[in-house]
């Protein structure tokens, strides 16, 4: 029902001849962004994710993801490299976890903290909670290479628990689709760019739609110049998970 | 006794050679002993100045403040008014300063390192702005000369941060240049700060490596604090010595004004985080310690470091009593008749035994005095030349870029009585065998 207020919301504002967005209208088309990629049941893909890093060896991690949004549930467990299989996170309710199986501990991590070190977050493979995050308004039409786009200047809710409290996206005019996103910090400084140069769609049963799943992202550290992510999103299935996948106890015994 | 000093001091000169050699391998273990206490007692001084100069006051009033269960921030809300209770309450008290605790990633045109960051006043901060060096440029640039840059009067001032040596060169950065500091707010927010290298100052050992600062406003803009916050009050006494008497009465005094005291733990506050983030409680409490506490991840070094000292001198403190042994056999055989016309005339077994544990005693002190006087010397020689460690890790595990040594008086006198009792020990035995001979036996005996 949402995406079709929201569709109208943007077919109304296409249909003006100046094509700036209401405050309105962006948020819409942000709560567009949160509908298609949400999956309404549970969520399971590969991740590889590939950092490279100023003066190191480039590295590469295989990873699986389980999801349950309904109850804002997540796992994520390494299984390549070797020296990696087994760490995994845990997110149940506001409380993330970390385990590590070389000393068989877990620790509380924040929900911002990058994932094994490198530079993508939790918010990388999880759903989608922009509308319910974040403020939008729009800063005009711009180009991004050959494609026409809204940029949209995001503020964070002030009880809202993200890690980027300014962010500026860039969504295709037509598709809706998000082709970059660059975060900032509190001071102002930009942190991260982000582009999304593919997309695929997966068909859920359970919510009897597609689902829109960003199959590459390519993470650009703006700090630290030079180092940078790029995560592909490989075999998504969107078939109901068994309930064991998010307890500690499920995380631990893939690494014994 | 004069008697038996006379005979013991004629058979040591009568054997001069045995003596000479045996003395010799005293007073060199002697001299290794007083050597290693005062590396050991160095290092001890050194975590001292290191713990009290970067990290901590004599004692530590830390705040730890919880937002929710899950999360635990070192701070201290209503900072003025905790502030004014320790200083009524504190006996002995010296002076009280406050710093702000961070944890934040600097990062430069070329690298990046993650430290605690620090936020002072530098008007409280006169101990410690006396106590570093600014390094010369050499010791953290290429190519870098013997000036020294940066400006000791702006560390702390506005948008200025001061590192160490080893931390500058990492990062590749000199006085002037920028550097951007990334971490989060409480809130879990990402916030960056851009501040300019104030000065440069010469390494604290290992510590300094994790260790920077940054005024204090700096804290408080990253984190998004509040004025009235701080995140420890640093308090000195007038006598270190009374650290952890006061340290016990600080706590009764706070809980009685109402503050919820921790129970003590003795480990710095860094390495609280994720046990307090384990506990259920939510609202602000003080945690008391005292500068070994927050010093107390250093302390392997000089436990190892003596464990490994106790060892050296154990073995060859076991050489040397088995040289005493073989000296005083000797003596006693050569001597074996003499004892029996000693007997003959009315001496008694004790005073026999008191002979020649009186001999071994006297060479004892003799030598272990000179080796305790030339081990003494040479470590306040090599103190005073201040010699530069070249090595990263002896620099690590002596918590100091120089070599430091400190020789007291005690150590001396602990050293002579120790070596002296156990060469007095080692003779007994001997001793006790000349004190047996049946006279008639004794007299009889051709050495």
């Amino acid at each position: 029902m949402r995406t079709q207020i929201a569709v109208a919301l943007l077919a109304c504002a296409f249909a003006l001849p100046v094509s700036a967005l209401t405050d309105a209208e962006a948020q819409a088309l942000l709560q567009i962004q949160d509908d298609r990629q949400n999956s309404v049941g549970d969520y399971q893909a590969l991740a590889f994710i590939e950092r490279k890093e100023k003066d190191k060896n480039d590295q590469v991690y295989e990873a699986v993801v389980y999801r349950r949004d309904v109850t804002e549930k997540l796992v994520i467990l390494f299984l390549r490299p070797k020296e990696e299989a087994g760490k995994g996170y845990l997110r149940v309710d506001k409380n993330m976890f970390f385990y590590d199986p070389t000393v068989g501990k877990w620790e509380r991590r924040t929900e911002r903290d990058k994932i094994g070190g490198t530079d993508s977050r939790r918010q990388d493979f999880d759903r989608s909670r922009l509308a319910q995050d974040f403020v939008a308004k729009w800063v005009g039409e711009e180009k991004l290479g050959k494609l026409a786009t809204h940029h949209l200047e995001l503020k964070a809710k002030p009880d809202a628990d993200v890690a980027f409290p300014i962010m500026h996206l860039w969504i295709e005019k037509g598709t809706n689709n998000l082709l970059k996103r660059q975060e900032f910090a509190l001071s102002g400084r930009l942190m991260r760019t982000q582009f999304f140069p593919k997309w695929m769609k997966v068909m859920s049963p359970v919510k009897k739609a597609e689902v829109w799943v960003p199959k590459e992202q390519r993470i650009f550290d703006e700090v630290e110049k030079g180092n940078q992510t790029t995560v592909v999103i490989r075999s998504v299935d969107l078939s109901p998970l068994d309930d064991s996948y998010f307890t500690k106890a499920w995380l631990e015994s893939k690494s014994r | 006794m004069g008697i038996y000093v006379k005979v013991a001091l004629r058979n040591l000169v009568q054997a001069r050679r045995r003596s000479l050699l045996l003395s010799l391998a005293l007073a060199l273990v002697t001299m290794l002993l007083v050597f290693l206490m005062a590396l050991s007692q160095g290092l001890t001084d050194n975590m001292v100045k290191t713990a009290t100069t970067l990290s901590a006051g004599h004692l530590n009033v830390n705040g730890w403040f919880k937002p929710s269960p899950g999360f635990s921030a070192p701070l201290i809300t209503e900072a003025a008014e905790l502030r004014k209770v320790v200083e009524e309450v504190t006996p002995g008290l010296d002076f009280v300063i406050d710093r702000h605790h961070g944890w934040g990633k600097l990062i430069s045109d070329t690298s990046s390192i993650v430290s605690s960051l620090n936020g002072i006043d530098p008007a409280q901060e006169g101990r410690f702005l006396e106590r570093i060096q600014l390094a010369p440029e050499r010791e953290y640039k290429e190519g870098g000369g013997d000036a020294v840059e940066g400006d000791r009067s702006r560390i702390g001032q506005p948008g200025t941060i001061l590192l160490f040596a080893g931390q500058a060169k990492r990062l590749g950065v000199a006085v002037g240049d920028t550097i951007t500091i990334t971490t989060e707010t409480l809130r879990g927010a990402a916030n960056s700060i851009d501040l300019t290298v104030a000065a440069v100052a010469r390494d604290l050992g290992m510590m300094s490596n994790w260790f920077t600062f940054v005024p204090k406003q700096a804290i408080q803009e990253i984190y998004q604090l509040k004025d009235d916050t701080t995140g420890s009050l640093l308090v000195y006494l007038k006598d270190i010595r009374e650290a952890e008497a006061t340290r016990v009465k600080l706590g009764e005094a706070l809980a009685t004004r109402g503050y919820t005291v921790m129970d003590h733990e003795n480990e710095p506050f860094f390495m609280k985080f994720e046990k307090l983030a384990g506990e259920s409680w939510t609202g602000q409490r003080v945690d008391v310690t005292t500068w070994e506490d927050e010093g107390a991840f250093l302390k392997w070094t000089i436990a190892g470091f003596n464990g490994v000292s106790v060892f050296l001198i154990a073995v060859l403190m076991l050489i040397i009593v088995v040289g005493i042994m073989n000296t005083m056999w000797m003596s006693v055989r050569e001597r074996t008749s003499e004892v029996g016309t000693l007997r003959a005339i009315g001496m008694k077994k004790r005073r026999v035994l008191l002979l020649f544990v009186t001999e071994a005693i006297l060479l004892g002190l003799f030598a272990t005095g000179v080796g305790s006087l030339l081990g003494g010397a040479l470590a306040s020689a090599l103190d005073a030349a201040a010699i530069p460690i070249p090595w990263d890790a002896a620099r690590v595990i002596m918590l100091s870029d120089t070599l430091h040594l400190a020789v007291d008086a005690g150590q001396l006198v602990r050293a002579i009585l120790l070596f002296t009792f156990v060469t007095g020990v080692a003779a007994l035995w001997p001793a006790a065998r000349a004190a047996r001979m049946r006279p008639v036996n004794a007299i009889q005996h051709v050495g």
